[in-house]
């Protein structure tokens, strides 16, 4: 049988009346009203199995002078020196003493132009590969990734968010890809909500009231159907199976030295939570670490937070390495902007998105790449020039997933990437 | 000196970040550290002064400290080496690699034989003027804060006679030292100075960043910043604590929300009764207050984030280093 | 103009008296757009319906004109129609009193009836309330004081041309009070958002691209459209206290995409430009007023600013009211209500009013639009009328047919997933004692009963995702209908006065599964429901309240309960 989402209307709705006759059998496993112009067959979708990524956000605006792209010397450099790393000609701030080790799966790319510094609009910007517009709900990266690389019967979520900080915190959607793909969004409590049964039912009335659910909304699916119905159906569908999943985000399963491995910060932890699910196969997790907005005391505020990143994406390096599930997991890091070159009087420095950085690590990443040069003061990108759609071509294609590759919007096709963009071929394997 | 008479004189606007100054004893002459990482001298006595970049390797960062001991000047900054200079020939004498993390603070004893300098690694260090060498080494201080990231270590004073020393570091404890022996003393914790955010922003802000003991030696006063609310902007009232050493109370808790920001240096008047405060947010201040009741006595804005201040001992030369300028500033009443 | 928007459109309107509805197709005679402006300037909007049957009679007409032959769905059952009606009047499902008592009807009359009294009800202004804060504030925040000022105007079906008056312009309308002025004044940081918000939600026009470029689909909009608009908000402030003002000056430059900065003019949508008058004032008296100005925003004490003369804000409001504008807000208006109660807009998506985005139906819209304007933007009227048309009553999408009409058609019902204070209301009615909670059908203190529903519902509903075009109920929501311990405790509580307790005092399971499907689903249950609930009951004898508590979940946990179909 082919895809039922990518086939004409008229199959889809016998493949749907043979769902409805068959009981509680399964619904539609793409709910999306999306439709795919590109017809993927579903050993394409086979194909991408196992691929994940772990997008470790830098809310707020991470500078890029205090991490990959250092000027020290220059009146725009701040006190902090670089340091050479274990790949020779690449060197970086020496706030990242344990990256600058641990390049080898890592490309640095210092050219993104990006022209929006404002958190909000910049960060629907970079989370989405494209410019917010009004009449189109673009979904976020971890939609598209989840749309691309999820399972069907997934008993996994393929969508987890982590933002704890309040500052900046934002729920990606999942846009016209419909809720289906929507964040399972985690902020206070690092376990889901409601992801574990209540103590009052039984695991077998629980089964059983679903399996009575699931025969009601068959009788439903009789006389009517409409995909919002089949989405509503698949959403309860999953529940069973994510609720499997709920000991993927107690890190205490974890052995001490694992734990310590990623050390004692809450960031640290979120990584570790980060490694189990895509370990699982969770084809999506971000980590937000927020917040890196340092208007005042930008020097201070990057000795702390790059302390942070610096400890915790090494150590998720190492430890994806270890398992052997790097080559398989694209590492990025990634924030809404970079920060003025300029040095404000607070010694701050504040948003500014014309020549910044970001690395990507892993997953179809050609290690110890650099790509991308800004001029000698940060102020301009000399060359190699990319922008959002830019990126998420690059973010695509090492995942394997075609960049020009279109979602049927009502009538409108719409690109997975933005017009015109381009993956940078330089710092793919 | 009545601080009422304060009084702005001449400004240097510069390009740079000026992070500590000191000057000559008849006040001609100026040093100046220099977010360029020069040291320069700087000749007041022109009618149009124009800096001289002491010559040597140098420093290759910030230049954040400078003590001057007789004719030698010895500087600390980012690149975590300590510097001494002729100030007669304007040459390096001698470049020490001097603490493992960034330096924040050089200061000289009384008789300007030793210097002491503190730095991010956490270690306050005595060192021999004369043959560079280090005396003592030692610190009471955590590396790493209850919220596991790196700590700092800005502020270090000595006490007028030389017998005391203090440190105080990024979450607000101040160690006090003997100064012969180089064992602790006495502490003093001003946690109000470190701003933890555990919600919005995880991480922090703040810190101490000044300390100066009275001129007798009884009281120490300790600057920062008090309790910011968006930590990404220098929001939170400068403050300043007054300890009496004696008893460890806190004789003075002063917060200032007109003028805003980290109070980075601190001095005494000759007579202990009253202590002058400079610092700022995006721009600067110069505050004096009553050091017995607290009250202010008299403030004023300076145009640019106030780092250092050097003054003569009648206080009739103020001179501010600052963000892209230096200031000269008076407490002589204007003619 | 409008009709300059319009030129390409043809404008049908209806001659003479209109045959019996719905034997005949209505003929309708064609008028040009020139002729249709004369002829409605020339008449003053004379009402072409004067009740809301009329106009649901003209409404079912051009539905029926469009409609391929024999292709509608058929009307809705007594069951289906109660439900749908009371949840799109009442924002809530119908009680099981509520029910007996419309399927007990004899009245050749009930439909109308029913609708009649829904539109009496006070749970008319509740659900009325629910969705204008939805629509006006979205979840920018949550504001009781707002609220309540919403339910007063819904209560007192407050003019909706009033209504925008008082929001938009809150210290003319109503200066004492500042809770209209919670619209603008979340948005008053953001010029950009007062600018667009204000265009979409009482406009239908999405002017935010036009901000960068001319609008790429529709020639329309075009970058000074976009800064005209702007321009009106450009000098509102906020006082300190909370109302608020317009300064003196101020003007927006914009830079176009050739590169020339140009200051933008006070224009309207329809491309109505306002000149504003030089400012008679000497710099020491616009000195003076700039301070008092500033310190209203920032002294709640201080005195009520200056107001100029020329206010551009309130020249919007004017000129978007004036008769010769009026047509922008009036469609808008029109097609909300149109696809509040259908799934769709006539235009769609809703914020897409423009040359190249024709209505479905042109007529009719104007038709709707033109009959508000004419009835004082009574929306009472227009919802009334919709709820009585035989378009309304249709059954929505069945299988059996292979290539069924297009939705924008309306010969179907368009399924809609229930809003957030809609479902949360209907979790409470559904899993209430059917015997005590009787709704209108028998309460005498049902608006105190509503009331308190309302406020019940209200954390629920603050959690469910407020429904967009191709909206899917999310992961989070069927884990919490699953586990969270608050659908135990609120919704299977085995209490007397909850569904479950009162289930539980029924002896046989036949009947029992009766009323479960009418409390929850509105209807009996089909015979393979009723044997396959009978049989879930008998299975577990030994826990038989557990039971009962899964039979409810599951008929909670349906597609049908989560949607108006």
């Amino acid at each position: 049988m082919s895809d039922p989402i990518t086939t004409n209307s008229l199959s889809r709705r016998s493949w749907l009346r043979l769902a409805g006759a068959a009981g509680t059998a399964g619904f539609a496993a793409n709910m999306s009203g999306v439709e795919v112009l590109a017809e993927p067959a579903l050993t394409t979708a086979l194909k991408h199995s196992g691929k994940r990524v772990i997008l470790l956000w830098l809310a707020g605006g991470a500078s890029q002078l205090e991490t990959w792209d250092p000027k020290p010397g220059r009146p725009t450099g701040g006190p902090f020196a670089k340091i050479q790393t274990c790949v020779p000609g690449i060197e970086i701030s020496e706030l990242l003493p344990k990256m600058s080790t641990r390049l080898n799966e890592t490309a640095i790319l210092r050219s993104l132009n990006t022209k929006i510094a404002d958190h909000g609009t910049a960060y629907t910007l970079m989370d989405t590969g494209r410019a917010p517009e009004p009449s189109l709900n673009f979904p976020h990266l971890g939609a598209l990734i989840a749309r691309e690389l999820g399972q069907r019967d997934s008993k996994v979520p393929d969508y987890v968010a982590m933002y704890t900080s309040t500052e900046g915190r934002r729920q990606g959607t999942a846009g016209f890809l419909g809720g289906r793909y929507n964040p399972m969004f985690l902020t206070d409590n690092m376990i889901p909500a409601d992801i574990k049964r209540l103590e009052s039912i039984s695991d077998a009335d629980h089964q059983d009231r679903a399996e009575l659910r699931d025969f009601l909304a068959s009788m439903f699916a009789r006389q009517h159907s409409h995909p919002m119905y089949d989405a509503h159906n698949s959403a309860y569908q999953r529940v069973r199976g994510l609720m499997t999943s709920d000991h993927l985000f107690d890190i205490d399963r974890e052995p001490q030295s694992m734990r310590d491995h990623y050390g004692p910060t809450q960031f640290g932890q979120q990584c570790l939570i980060a490694r189990r699910l895509v370990e699982a196969g969770v084809p999506f997790v971000k980590v937000a670490r927020a917040w890196w907005d340092s208007h005042g005391q930008n020097f201070e505020t990057h000795q702390e937070l790059c302390a942070d990143l610096d400890h915790c994406l090494a150590a998720l390096l190492d430890d994806l390495k270890a398992r052997g599930i790097l080559e398989n997991t694209l590492v990025i890091t990634l924030g809404e902007f970079g920060r003025t070159p300029k040095i404000n009087g607070s010694l701050g420095r504040d948003h500014f998105a014309s020549a910044w950085s970001c690395t990507l690590s892993g997953c179809g990443i050609r290690g110890g790449s650099l790509y991308g040069k800004s001029d000698k003061d940060g102020q301009n990108v000399i060359a190699g020039e990319m922008n959002a759609g830019d990126l998420y071509a690059t973010i695509f294609s090492a995942l394997g997933i075609d960049h020009q590759k279109e979602y049927m919007v009502g009538s409108r096709p719409v690109p997975i990437t933005d017009f015109d963009s381009e993956p940078c071929y330089e710092v793919l394997a | 000196m009545d601080p009422k008479n304060l009084n702005l004189i001449a400004a240097w606007p510069s390009q740079d970040i000026l992070f500590c100054l000191a000057g000559s004893d008849d006040g001609s002459l100026l040093w100046l550290g220099s977010s360029d990482s020069g040291v320069y001298e700087f000749d007041i006595s022109k009618e149009k002064p124009e800096r001289k970049k002491l010559s040597g390797p140098g420093h290759s960062s910030y230049v954040t400290s400078m003590a001057k001991c007789g004719d030698k000047l010895v500087t600390g900054g980012y690149d975590k080496r300590l510097i001494w200079w002729d100030t007669t020939s304007r040459e390096e004498l001698r470049s020490i690699n001097a603490h493992d993390k960034w330096i924040r603070r050089v200061i000289a004893t009384p008789d300007q034989r030793h210097v002491i300098s503190v730095a991010d690694d956490m270690r306050c260090r005595v060192w021999d003027v004369e043959s560079g060498n280090q005396i003592a080494d030692f610190s009471d201080h955590a590396a790493i804060t209850p919220h596991h990231y790196p700590s700092m270590l800005y502020a270090v004073a000595v006490s007028g006679d030389g017998t005391k020393i203090a440190t105080g570091d990024r979450v607000g404890h101040v160690a006090v030292w003997d100064a012969a022996k180089f064992e602790k003393i006495a502490e003093v914790e001003t946690p109000v100075l470190y701003t933890w955010d555990p919600k919005q922003r995880r991480h922090s802000i703040g810190g101490i960043r000044s300390l100066a003991f009275s001129n007798d030696g009884t009281r120490l006063a300790v600057g920062g910043i008090g309790k910011v609310g968006n930590i990404d902007h220098l929001g939170g009232p400068a403050r300043l604590e007054v300890f009496d050493l004696q008893t460890g109370d806190r004789q003075l808790e002063i917060e200032d929300e007109k003028k805003k920001g980290l109070i980075e240096q601190i001095e005494w008047s000759a007579e202990g009764d009253w202590i002058m405060t400079v610092g700022g947010d995006h721009n600067g201040f110069i505050t004096f207050y009553n050091a017995s009741s607290g009250q202010l006595i008299h403030q004023d804005g300076h145009s640019g984030h106030i780092h250092g201040v050097w003054h003569d001992e009648s206080f009739a030369n103020i001179f501010v280093a600052a963000h892209q300028r230096v200031s000269h500033l008076s407490l002589q009443q204007k003619k | 103009m409008w009709l300059d928007y319009h030129s390409g459109a043809q404008l049908t309107i209806a001659s003479g008296v209109l045959p019996p509805h719905p034997t005949f197709r209505i003929q309708l005679m064609r008028a040009t757009l020139t002729l249709c402006g004369i002829i409605i300037t020339a008449c003053g909007l004379s009402s072409a319906a004067d009740t809301p049957r009329d106009l649901a009679r003209l409404i079912d007409g051009h539905i029926d004109q469009k409609c391929p032959d024999g292709r509608q769905a058929a009307l809705l059952s007594e069951s289906a129609f109660i439900r749908r009606v009371t949840l799109d009047l009442a924002g809530r499902i119908p009680t099981v009193a509520e029910l007996e008592q419309f399927r007990n009807s004899e009245s050749l009359n009930k439909r109308v009836e029913l609708v009649q009294r829904l539109i009496d009800s006070p749970d008319f202004a509740f659900h009325h309330r629910n969705e204008l804060d939805t629509l006006l504030l979205r979840r920018l925040e949550h504001n009781d004081q707002w609220r309540a000022y919403l339910l007063e105007a819904t209560q007192q079906n407050r003019p909706w041309n009033q209504i925008f008056r008082e929001i938009m312009l809150p210290e003319d309308a109503c200066p004492d009070d500042a809770r209209p002025a919670t619209f603008l004044r979340r948005r008053i940081r953001d010029l950009d958002a007062m600018t667009n918000d204000t265009s979409k939600i009482w406009f239908g026009v999405n002017v935010a691209c036009a901000k960068c470029h001319d609008h790429p689909l529709a020639d329309d909009w075009t970058q000074a459209h976009y800064y005209g608009v702007a321009s009106f908000f450009k000098r509102t402030f906020q006082t300190r206290n909370g109302s608020l003002g317009e300064r003196f000056d101020g003007r927006i430059k914009y830079m176009t995409t050739d590169g020339d900065e140009l200051e933008a003019e006070f224009m309207f949508l329809t491309g109505k430009k306002i000149r504003e008058p030089k400012l008679e004032l000497d710099e020491a008296k616009l000195k003076e007023y700039r301070e008092a100005i500033k310190n209203s925003e920032k002294d709640d004490k201080a005195p009520s600013p200056p107001k100029p003369d020329f206010r551009p804000r309130a020249q919007l409001v004017d000129a978007a009211l004036a008769d010769t504008e009026q047509d922008f807000f009036a469609r808008n208006i029109a097609n909300r209500i149109w696809a509040r109660m259908f799934g769709r807009g006539l235009v769609h998506p809703l914020d897409q009013m423009h040359s190249e985005n024709e209505p479905s139906h042109p007529e009719l819209l104007q038709l709707i639009a033109s009959d508000l304007r004419a009835h004082g933007f009574d929306l009472r009227r227009l919802r009334q009328a919709i709820a009585m048309s035989d378009a309304y009553a249709r059954q929505s999408r069945l299988l059996d047919d292979i290539d069924p009409p297009s939705e924008h058609l309306f010969a179907h019902a368009v399924p809609r997933p229930l809003t957030p204070h809609q479902l949360s209301l209907s979790f409470r009615i559904a899993t209430s004692n059917p015997k005590e909670l009787t709704g209108l059908a028998s309460q005498n203190d049902w608006e105190k009963q509503r009331q308190e529903l309302e406020r019940q519902s209200e954390g629920v509903a603050r959690q469910i995702e407020i429904p967009d075009d191709g909206f899917q109920v999310p992961i989070s929501e069927a884990l919490w209908l699953s586990n969270n311990p608050q659908v135990e405790r609120d919704y299977l509580s085995a209490s007397n006065n909850r569904l479950v307790g009162y289930l539980g005092s029924i002896q046989s399971n036949e009947e029992l599964v009766v009323a479960a499907s009418k409390s929850i689903l509105s209807r009996e249950p089909r015979p393979e429901e009723q044997s396959a609930l009978v049989r879930h009951l008998e299975s577990k004898p030994d826990h038989r309240s557990a039971a009962i508590d899964q039979v409810v979940w599951a008929l909670l946990a349906t597609p049908e309960f989560r949607f108006n179909h």
